[in-house]
């Protein structure tokens, strides 16, 4: 393989890693603080493109506009969601969390499938987006950079709300005790509720701009992209923020490295993400960035 | 009051009797899921040439019994096996995709059911089966008629792309390098994708690098729109042939600019029905749905349908499923919608391909390939 290739390649894993890294920091945030693996995470990065496809295609709004309301209806959604499934639930075992978080998963699945058809449509780009930029004889479109500098932006917006804001302090309280943390005057179940909003935000971006990249949307469209990224957050140790940016990065790349060197084993990409995620449970069970289970989770 | 009622069971009988009976026959397609375009389009053949002949000679109707198979293969098989223990269809058509219809077989095989396949092209799904039968070319044929044309443009080096997940993708991914390899190409690099993959940027990478004369995507639509789009992007511009499984306008509506100029081999061209039983066809179609354009599907579900009340016609029982088989076996010069049909004992059809190109986001005919 030549160096241009090689840089080629790298620029591919890099812009394919942060669409996993952005899609993996809402499992872990919702994770960090209800110790819940929302198995309905990648259905909501579905429900985001699906959402930007209606108000462009139906509604005929632009597009800004369109990224913009599904990103806002989608954490909506993130909250409502969190409200009717899983508040309810707060006192009962992780495990039917779990499950009820498996159910959403499905009942948002074939709720789609009812109602938008099973046939993929074509995800309307802007043609700016889709424009190619040649560095060095490297050619990457707009899109595929914007996705890794937006990655970058939001996680320095997480990470300043985190630790920079009061109610990071308190995202940042929860994850250690709700119930001491409802003594102390903090409305928990506020905090839940920004935690499921900032995370399905994330995730509806992150469907914005798989849409984007690839532009199709169809109901299943979450699901293998949903495990990937969660197999990016447990690499990078589930509950931490950079941790997960980090996984999604190996993820990406992971996937790129084994085509560009195994073509033959290309068709078994997928398998190798989840060989990482086996290893790191073996040898390091709390992920690259994870921490002692004791101490905070961001 | 005794009589009455005696009376009354016995003409009902005997109704029942003079009255045409209803014979149900099963259809396995995806409806929904991720190739539900497949499934929609052939349907609408079996629904169209259900409306145009809906009874038997004798007088029997025809009730065709739908089955979603969701594209999924354990779908398939629960399908199939409903259709025949509690709907106790007399013969299946459909299960599109080579995959499922495998699985169909299978099933019907053991049942002694006939199946026809609409445009299951794998080599091998005939093979050592009693009751499988298809209306559609195979990929060997098919595979042939790829390599042909690719010589015959000049171009000497092909790389493969082929998903491993499909039966069909593979077949006709190796009936080509066979092909190809025979007459003088050099195959030089085979690379493997799973469908449902979209990111190929790495996949083009490895292609451009490579530079190869031609690139042959035995793949389904969403996997070889992301490819044609990726390519543009990556800046490959190398010519890109795919199989009958990209012959749909989902495909260039998800392709867009990208896969004009995109190629591949298809049964059927609505814009030259070569009979005019075909074009009459073309007609019904207009006139029920309002479009012109026929998807080949379309046709060939047709066919499996026409074929079918062929085969049950010449039979003395048209439930006979044994008969009915054997029948299909011997259809021989049929005027199908989709050209001449003859099927063999195999249960193979011998058929024409027809090769198109995307032009100006239309599917534009350019060649039709006898066999």
């Amino acid at each position: 393989m030549d160096v241009l290739t090689f840089f080629q390649q790298m620029v591919n894993g890099f812009s394919l890693g942060s669409m996993y890294a952005l899609i993996a920091i809402g499992y872990t945030m919702v994770y960090g603080v209800l110790r819940l693996i929302n198995f309905a995470h990648g259905d909501i990065m579905m429900v985001g493109a699906f959402l930007g496809y209606t108000f462009m295609e139906v509604f005929q709004l632009p597009f800004t506009l369109s990224i913009l309301l599904a990103v806002v209806v989608s954490s909506l959604l993130g909250i409502f969601m969190d409200k009717i499934a899983y508040k309810p639930l707060r006192e009962a075992p992780k495990i039917s969390l779990l499950i009820t978080a498996i159910g959403i998963s499905f009942f948002l699945e074939n709720a789609f499938t009812v109602f938008a058809g099973g046939v993929p449509r074509a995800f309307p780009v802007p043609s700016y987006m889709e424009n190619v930029i040649n560095v060095a004889n490297i050619t990457f479109s707009v899109s595929s950079i914007t996705v890794p500098l937006v990655t970058l932006v939001l996680l320095l917006g997480i990470l300043y709300v985190l630790y920079k804001t009061k109610y990071g302090m308190a995202i940042r309280a929860l994850s250690f005790d709700i119930k001491t943390v409802n003594l102390m005057g903090i409305d928990a179940n506020l905090i839940i509720s920004i935690v499921f909003a900032l995370g399905s935000a994330l995730a509806a971006v992150g469907g914005l701009f798989w849409a984007i990249n690839y532009p199709s949307v169809e109901p299943m469209m979450g699901v293998l992209v949903g495990l990937k990224a969660f197999a990016a957050a447990v690499v990078g140790g589930i509950g931490s923020v950079t941790g997960a940016v980090i996984g999604g990065f190996i993820i990406g790349f992971t996937e790129v490295v084994v085509i560009a060197f195994f073509p033959e084993l290309g068709g078994y990409k997928d398998a190798f993400a989840f060989v990482f995620l086996i290893l790191v449970l073996l040898f390091k069970p709390t992920g690259i960035m994870g921490e002692d289970l004791e101490k905070s989770r961001f | 009051m005794k009589k009455i009622i005696s009376l009354a069971v016995a003409s009902t009988l005997t109704c029942g009797i003079t009255f045409a009976k209803e014979i149900k026959v099963g259809a396995v397609m995806p409806m929904s899921g991720p190739i539900a375009q497949y499934g929609q389009v052939c349907y609408l053949g079996l629904e169209l040439a259900n409306k145009l002949q809906p009874t038997l000679k004798n007088g029997d109707t025809i009730k065709i019994v739908l089955a979603d198979n969701k594209g999924d293969k354990v779908e398939t098989a629960t399908a199939t096996t409903r259709l025949i223990s509690s709907d106790n269809v007399v013969a299946i058509l459909g299960a599109l995709t080579s995959t499922n219809t495998a699985q169909t077989i299978a099933i019907a095989e053991k049942k002694k059911v006939p199946v026809i396949a609409s445009v299951a092209t794998n080599d091998k799904l005939t093979a050592k089966r009693e009751y499988a039968n298809r209306v559609c070319f195979t990929d060997s044929f098919q595979g042939e008629v790829v390599a042909n044309y690719a010589i015959s443009q000049g171009y000497k080096t092909a790389v493969v792309v082929v998903d491993q997940a499909q039966v069909y993708s593979l077949g006709l991914a190796k009936a080509f390098e066979h092909a190809f390899k025979a007459k003088g190409g050099k195959i030089l690099e085979k690379i493997k994708v799973t469908s449902g993959d979209k990111d190929f940027k790495a996949v083009v990478s490895q292609i451009k690098q490579l530079n190869p004369d031609f690139m042959f995507l035995p793949l389904y639509h969403p996997e070889a729109s992301m490819i044609a789009r990726q390519s543009k992007q990556l800046g490959v511009n190398k010519p890109m042939f795919s199989g009958d499984g990209v012959a749909n306008q989902t495909f260039i509506d998800l392709g867009g600019d990208a896969v004009e100029g995109y190629m591949f081999t298809d049964f059927f061209d609505y814009t030259n029905p070569p009979s005019k039983t075909s074009a009459d066809f073309v007609a019904f179609h207009e006139k029920e749905t309002g479009k012109k354009e026929v998807n080949s599907f379309t046709a060939l579900g047709a066919d499996t349908y026409n074929i079918l009340i062929d085969a049950m016609n010449r039979c003395e029982d048209p439930t006979d499923s044994v008969c009915i088989n054997q029948k299909i076996k011997e259809t021989k010069n049929f005027d199908g919608v989709s050209g001449m049909i003859s099927i063999d004992k195999e249960g193979n059809s011998t058929r024409s391909a027809v090769i198109k190109e995307v032009k100006d986001g239309k599917m534009v005919y350019k060649a039709t390939v006898n066999p």
